[in-house]
C-alpha cells in the first residue's frame, strides 16, 4: 500500500478532521481513485478505529474524531464516487420519538452511522408518527431508526410503524428501535425490524439491515 | 477551685467535604452567569410567561419554546423565600423526614424498567406485584427512611403506569414516598389517592406523604411536561424534587465543575420559577450527577466520579441552605455481586458523610435499568455501618475512661469491668448480615457465602405475616382512580400488548 494511503488512514484513526481533505486532495493529485483512498485509505482506518475501540484502546470521542475526519474525506469524494457509482452505504433518519426529549442516544447513533458513510437525516426530538411518515416521503431512507427513554413513550415506536404501514410505506424501509427501556422482545412485538442495545450496535445494525452482513 | 479547660463537650460529626467556600461561590456566580448569558430553553408558554412577569428576558422563541435568560436579581429574590426546610412524612406519621442541612435519610429509586425476581434471580419487567414487594421491603428495613417505586409497572396500562404504581407503594409502605408521574393528570390522581391515604387535604396540608420527582433534561432544557408538574405542584403544595441528570462528556462538560455549574444553573431556573409561583413552594434540588462510560456509552451510577459530583452538590446546597437529593447504593454491575456491593459501599459512604438530605436510588443496579432486592437489604446493613462511623467519638472525661484504665492497670483486661457491661451495647456496633465467627463456627454454621445470608433475609421479609396496610373500601376507592385514569386514555395504548 503506498504510503499516502498509509497517511489517510492514520489521519482518520488520529482523528485528523483538519488536515484529511488535503491529504486526500493529494492522493488524487498523485493519480489514486477515489475508490482507492476510500476502500484503502478511508475505511481501513475505521476498521482499525473499531478493532481498537473493541480492545477498548479507544474510546467514544476519539472514535466521534475518527468518525467526523472520514465524514470529511467522504463528503469530499462523494462527487466522484458518484460517477463511478461505487458501493452506496445508505441513507438513515433518525429520531426520538413523540413525547420524548432524551436526544445523547440518538445523537451518537447518527455520529456513528456517519462515519460509517451513511447519509444521516437527523430529525430531532418529540416527533409525532406523521413526522416520521413526511421524513420518509422526503428522503427516502433505507432505514429508519427511532429512539425512546421513558417506557411511555416507547408506545409511539408501535404507533409510529402502524402509521408507515398506513400510508403503504412499509415495506420501502427497515425500522430500527433503540433506548434504555427498549429490549429485543419489544422490538419483534412492534414489528420493528432490529433492535441495536447501544449506539455502537445501532450503527452497525443500520449496516447488517442494508447489506445483510 | 480548679476551673475545667472546657466548659462544653463536643461532639464532632466526622464529615466529608469535596469544596471550600471559595470553590463553592464560584460555581455559584458562575452559574448565574449561564443562566444569564446561555439562558435555558422552557418548552412551556406558561412557565415562560412566568418567568417573563418575574423579569427574565424572554428570546429565540419557536412554535415550541423560547429561550429563557434569568438575570442574578431574580435568583436573589427567589432565595429569599426558597425554604431551608422540607418535611415528608409517612403515612405513618411516626416516618418522618425533616431535610434540611446535614440530615440524612436514605430511599429507593423509582421506575426501572427491569428487576431481579427474589426467588429465581431471574431479570425479568417488572410487575405491580413487584412493586408492592419492593415497597414491603422498603418497609421492613430500618434504614430506608422513604420509598421509591424500584419498578415501573408493566403489567398495567402503559400511559397510566404512574397510578397503580403509586397504588402499590401505598399497599407496601407507611413510609413517604418520592413518587413519579406521567403528566399533571397523573400529579392529580395520586394527590387525590393521598388524600383518600390521610382523610383529605387539611392533613395534607399539615403534612404532604409524597413528593414529586420532575427531572428536566440537559443540558439546559424544561420540557412542558416539566415546567406543568412543577407549577401544579406549586399551587397545590407539593413538595418537589427538582433535579436534572447531567452526564459529564455527554449531556454536560467533561471537567466536573462544569457539571456542577451546568446543574446548578439548571436547578436555580426550578428555584427561581416555583418561588415566582408561589414563594415558599418546597423544592429540593440536588441530581444524579455523572460521567459517561466512554467505552460502553452507559450512566455511571457506580463510579467515583458519581460519588464525588453527589458530594461536591452537596456542599453547594448546604451554603445555598436548600435541602438535597442526593445519590447513593447504586451500581453499575448487572447482578447482586461483589461489584455492586463494592460500588454502594463507596457510595453509600461519601454521600452519608457529606450530609446529603435525600439519598436516593439505594437499590439500583445495572445504570438504574434494573432493581435488586438484595442490594436494599445489604445497603441497609452498609448504612448501618456508615451510621456508626457518623456517629464519631465523643471525647469527655467520661469516654475516656481515666478511672478504669487506672484501675484495670498494665497487663489487664476490661471484659469484666462494669464500665464495659454498661456501655458495650451503645459504643460497638453489632452486624447483621456480615459474618464474624471463626472458620470453624461458620462452616458449622452451613458455609453460607454473604450473597445466600442477604437472599434469606429478602424472603424472609416477603413471607412474612404483615397487616395489610389499607383497608379494602381504601383500596377500591384508590382503584376506581386508577381505572377511570385507564379509561380515559384508552384510546393511547398500542393494540397489542407491549410487555409479558
Amino acid at each position: 500500500m503506498s504510503q499516502t494511503l498509509e497517511y489517510i488512514a492514520t489521519s482518520v484513526l488520529e482523528g485528523n478532521i483538519e488536515g484529511i481533505t488535503k491529504v486526500i486532495q493529494k492522493a488524487l493529485d498523485e493519480g489514486l481513485t477515489a475508490d482507492a483512498i476510500l476502500q484503502k485509505g478511508l475505511i481501513v482506518g475505521m476498521t482499525e478505529v473499531g478493532k481498537r475501540f473493541k480492545a477498548a484502546s479507544m474510546f467514544i470521542p476519539e472514535v466521534l474524531r475518527s468518525a467526523k475526519s472520514m465524514h470529511a474525506g467522504q463528503e469530499l469524494l462523494r462527487p466522484l464516487l458518484a460517477e463511478k457509482k461505487a458501493m452506496r452505504v445508505g441513507k438513515i433518519v433518525i429520531g426520538t420519538v413523540a413525547g420524548d426529549m432524551h436526544d445523547i442516544g440518538k445523537n451518537l447513533v447518527g455520529m456513528m452511522c456517519e462515519g460509517a458513510g451513511f447519509e444521516v437525516v437527523d430529525l430531532g426530538f418529540d416527533l409525532s408518527p406523521d413526522a416520521f411518515t413526511e421524513a420518509i416521503k422526503v428522503h427516502r431512507p433505507d432505514v429508519v431508526g427511532m429512539s425512546a427513554m421513558l417506557t411511555t413513550t416507547m408506545r409511539s415506536m408501535g404507533q409510529t410503524i402502524q402509521v408507515i404501514k398506513q400510508a403503504g410505506l412499509r415495506d420501502s424501509v427497515k425500522v430500527m428501535v433503540g433506548g434504555a427501556p427498549v429490549d429485543a422482545e419489544f422490538a419483534t412485538r412492534i414489528g420493528a425490524d432490529g433492535y441495536g442495545h447501544n449506539a455502537i450496535a445501532g450503527a452497525e445494525l443500520a449496516r447488517t439491515l442494508i447489506h445483510g452482513n | 477551685m480548679r476551673v475545667t479547660r472546657h466548659n462544653y463537650d463536643i461532639d464532632a460529626t466526622p464529615r466529608f467535604t469535596v469544596l471550600s467556600e471559595d470553590q463553592i461561590e464560584a460555581i455559584y456566580y458562575a452559574a448565574l452567569t449561564v443562566l444569564y448569558e446561555t439562558g435555558v430553553r422552557v418548552y412551556d408558554q406558561e412557565g415562560v410567561d412566568v418567568a417573563h412577569a418575574g423579569g427574565a428576558i424572554v428570546e429565540g422563541t419557536t412554535a415550541k419554546s423560547s429561550l429563557v435568560k434569568i438575570p442574578p436579581s431574580m435568583v436573589d429574590v427567589a432565595r429569599a423565600t426558597v425554604p431551608s426546610k422540607v418535611v415528608l412524612i409517612g403515612p405513618d406519621r411516626r416516618y418522618r423526614m425533616e431535610l434540611y442541612k446535614n440530615q440524612i435519610y436514605y430511599g429507593g429509586g423509582s421506575d426501572t424498567p427491569f428487576t431481579l425476581d427474589p426467588y429465581t434471580g431471574e431479570r425479568r419487567r417488572s410487575t405491580y406485584q413487584d412493586v408492592k414487594n419492593l415497597a414491603r421491603i422498603g418497609q421492613a428495613l430500618p434504614n430506608y427512611d422513604f420509598h421509591m417505586s424500584l419498578g415501573i409497572t408493566q403489567d398495567t396500562a402503559v400511559g397510566t403506569y404512574d397510578r397503580w404504581q403509586y397504588l402499590a407503594m401505598l399497599e407496601g409502605t407507611s413510609k413517604p414516598i418520592n413518587t413519579t408521574a406521567v403528566d399533571v393528570e397523573g400529579v392529580r390522581d395520586q394527590l387525590e389517592m393521598a388524600y383518600i391515604r390521610i382523610g383529605g387535604s387539611d392533613a395534607w396540608r399539615k403534612g404532604p406523604i409524597f413528593s414529586l420527582y420532575i427531572e428536566p433534561v440537559s443540558p439546559l432544557s424544561h420540557s412542558r411536561e416539566v415546567v406543568q408538574k412543577l407549577l401544579f405542584c406549586c399551587d397545590n403544595d407539593i413538595p418537589f424534587v427538582y433535579t436534572p441528570c447531567p452526564l459529564a462528556g455527554a449531556t454536560a462538560p467533561a471537567t466536573l465543575a462544569g457539571v456542577l455549574v451546568q446543574a446548578l444553573a439548571e436547578s436555580l431556573f426550578g428555584i427561581v420559577l416555583s418561588q415566582l409561583r408561589k414563594p415558599g413552594a418546597s423544592i429540593i434540588i440536588g441530581g444524579l450527577m455523572s460521567n459517561m462510560d466512554m467505552l460502553s456509552t452507559i450512566y455511571c451510577y457506580g463510579s467515583p466520579e458519581m460519588a464525588l459530583l453527589s458530594a461536591a452538590y452537596t456542599d453547594i446546597t448546604k451554603w445555598l441552605r436548600v435541602p438535597e437529593y442526593e445519590t447513593a447504593g447504586c451500581s453499575d454491575a448487572k447482578l447482586f455481586d461483589e461489584q455492586a456491593a463494592m460500588e454502594v459501599a463507596i457510595n453509600i459512604a461519601t454521600s452519608g458523610l457529606v450530609g446529603g438530605n435525600m439519598i436516593h436510588d439505594v437499590g439500583y443496579l445495572d445504570s438504574g435499568l434494573t432493581s435488586s432486592p438484595a442490594l436494599m437489604v445489604a445497603a441497609d446493613e452498609i448504612i448501618d455501618m456508615v451510621k456508626r462511623i457518623i456517629q464519631g467519638i465523643a471525647v469527655t472525661p467520661d469516654s475516656m475512661a481515666l478511672d478504669v484504665i487506672d484501675e484495670v492497670g498494665p497487663g489487664g483486661h476490661f471484659m469484666e469491668h462494669d464500665h464495659t457491661y454498661e456501655r458495650f451495647k451503645t459504643q460497638i456496633w453489632r452486624p447483621k448480615f456480615i459474618h464474624r465467627q471463626n472458620w470453624e463456627n461458620w462452616q458449622l454454621a452451613g458455609a453460607k457465602r454473604y450473597g445466600q445470608r442477604i437472599h434469606e433475609h429478602v424472603i424472609e421479609i416477603l413471607e412474612a405475616d404483615t397487616e395489610p396496610l389499607l383497608d379494602k373500601a381504601m383500596v377500591k376507592e384508590m382503584r376506581r382512580i386508577c381505572e377511570l385514569a385507564d379509561a380515559r386514555h384508552k384510546n393511547e395504548e398500542l393494540d397489542i400488548k407491549m410487555f409479558t
